[in-house]
């Protein structure tokens, strides 16, 4: 009778090797090709940040004139839509690189709070479009007093 | 069975030895185009977020380096729900031939784009010559 050995002291070990196998693979199927700058990605990236009295969306648009771009608020929306032209047209000039992209671009952003619509600023300055909602009134905490019957 | 495990090979990055940028803050390569002109090469440089002021454009040897600083004192008092981009400084460097005119590179920052001019030396220029009649 042949008397075979247990290798291994733990028998889970053979499926932790199992598991590492297969993340390995997992990781080796997801891993796209990273794509570099806004191709793929959302245009334009956007920050959304709260404080005490507004919520503040910031975007990177370099390169826009102001009336290229057209931002809206309805409800807890905000959209954001533009084009960003090239300053320099394609014939008159030989390109030797080229990494920044052109276009149409739209996105809206979920705010995170209800905003007072009519009191929204805008403004764009080094390229960074910043967007300041105030919040509503009714979202401030409204302090209750309790009667003592 | 052999039971050592492979270490987890990685490429090994190169940094660039030439410039290395020290301080404090996250540094970023940004997106840039170059195009010719007859008479100019032209950098294109997104940098948004940064002033006029907070740019330095020079010359080392054959490189032209360009450094964005970035203010981060926009942030304070707030809370970020949502981020998709990081801020941090840029830098980028380019290496120069002699076909460029050094002492007539321009540079000039608009809406967060900085576009570097820089001339074509006279010698790479391209010249009609005229064909006599003998």
């Amino acid at each position: 009778m042949n008397l075979i050995r247990w290798e291994s002291t733990d028998p889970l070990e053979s499926f932790t090797h199992i598991q590492r196998e297969m993340s390995d693979l997992i990781d080796f199927l997801s891993s796209t090709p990273k794509i570099e700058g806004y191709v793929g990605a959302e245009f334009p990236q956007v920050v959304v940040s709260i404080n005490k009295n507004s919520v503040i969306v910031r975007a990177e648009i370099p390169g826009i004139k102001v009336n290229d771009l057209d931002v809206q608020v309805s409800e807890d929306i905000l959209s954001i839509k533009g084009e960003r032209k090239p300053n320099v047209s394609d014939e008159t000039v030989t390109y030797l690189r080229r990494e920044r992209n052109f276009g149409t671009f739209a996105r809206s952003v979920m705010l995170p709070e209800k905003v007072d619509a009519e009191k929204v600023a805008a403004s764009y300055k080094n390229g960074v479009l910043t967007i300041t909602l105030p919040k509503a009134a009714e979202k401030k905490p409204k302090q209750i007093t309790i009667q003592k019957s | 069975m052999d039971k050592k495990e492979h270490p987890v090979v990685k490429k090994k990055k190169l940094t660039p030895d030439k410039c290395i940028v020290t301080g404090k803050g996250e540094w970023y390569y940004p997106l840039s185009d170059i195009y010719e002109t007859p008479d100019n090469f032209t950098i294109l440089i997104d940098m948004p977020g940064v002033g006029a002021d907070n740019i330095t454009v020079d010359m080392q040897n054959n490189e032209l380096i360009v450094n964005g600083e970035i203010s981060q004192e926009a942030y304070t008092d707030e809370k970020v729900l949502y981020n998709e981009y990081n801020i941090g400084h840029y830098h980028r460097h380019f290496i120069l031939s002699d076909a460029i005119n050094r002492e007539k590179i321009e540079a000039k920052m608009s809406d967060g784009i900085l576009t570097v001019t820089l001339p074509k030396a006279e010698h790479v220029k391209p010249r009609k010559i005229e064909v006599k009649e003998a």
